[in-house]
């Protein structure tokens, strides 16, 4: 029997010195605030947009005069966005396995996002040649606020992405870090499909 | 017991209150779509933030249980090798 064990009985012994476990690590915490508040933004711009839409005559949308969205090539787009997100979940497994590992999918990941970015610039050219601007209606107010304010959004977050993948590349990344800025990538991903939904369709 | 009921008695005050206040400037307008817009973007605005605080109070408390269950079993090993 140890001389601690003489001193004190089992349950007064004072416990082992242990530094605890975070709950959650602080830039996770800090980003989900953020994007909490970024949540909100994206239900403010949707709701004024349901109830604008619901206020045209007829149900007419988009109102009579406005170019059509290229709904069939942006769900393709989407696509590359959503399978962006899926890689990035296996970056994560690959990362907590061997950092090494996580350089293909984390780059397939950037690469794949930097499409769908890419893309939707080509489509924006387009609908600007074809006279949707942000003066020319609510109807192309509100597409470029909601789909430019995604886009926004999707930039900062592939710069996140990117800034992950250098320091991968020195192999300082920690797995907080790496949290944070994918948990920033999977918002800009899994809001997608909602502004998809009720601005394309 | 108590507490429940004072919550579904919160409910149902909050369900009738309005109706009787009319307060609502647009729950009258002429048309279905625009009225059933505010409605749901209401309900929607509403809950979306409690949802989510909620949904992060629960899983940071699933998380700290989990941490505090680790915690508790470490500190059993310790003591039993401290007594060998």
């Amino acid at each position: 029997m140890s001389a601690q064990s003489a001193t004190y009985p089992i349950e007064q012994r004072p416990a082992p010195t242990r530094r605890r476990e975070p709950v959650i690590a602080s830039g996770v915490l800090g980003m989900l605030i953020f994007i909490f508040t970024e949540v909100m933004f994206f239900a403010g711009l949707i709701s004024a947009h349901t109830i604008v839409r619901s206020q045209v005559a007829g149900q007419l949308w988009p109102p009579y005069g406005q170019p059509r969205l290229p709904i069939e090539q942006t769900a393709v787009n989407s696509l590359a966005l959503l399978v962006s997100g899926a890689v990035l979940v296996l970056t994560w497994f690959a990362f907590k396995r061997e950092p090494s590992r996580a350089r293909i999918p984390l780059l397939l990941s950037i690469l794949l996002g930097t499409v769908f970015v890419g893309f939707q610039g080509m489509e924006w050219t387009a609908l600007l040649a074809e006279g949707l601007t942000l003066q020319s209606s609510t109807y192309g107010a509100f597409f470029y606020l909601i789909v430019g304010g995604h886009a926004l959004h999707a930039v900062g977050a592939l710069v996140g992405l990117a800034w992950a993948f250098y320091q991968l590349g020195k192999g300082e990344l920690t797995a907080s870090q790496l949290g944070t800025v994918s948990m920033f990538w999977y918002f800009v991903v899994l809001v997608w499909p909602m502004l998809y939904l009720k601005v394309y369709l | 017991m108590t507490r429940g009921l004072i919550v579904v008695g919160a409910l149902l005050l909050l369900a009738i209150v309005p109706d009787v206040a009319h307060a609502c400037p647009v729950c009258f307008d002429a048309s279905d779509e625009n009225r059933e817009a505010f409605l749901a973007t209401t309900a929607f605005l509403s809950l979306l933030p409690l949802g989510m605080v909620g949904g992060v109070g629960l899983w940071i408390r699933n998380r700290i249980r989990g941490i505090d269950e680790d915690g508790v079993s470490a500190q059993c090993v310790d003591h039993v090798e401290t007594d060998a």
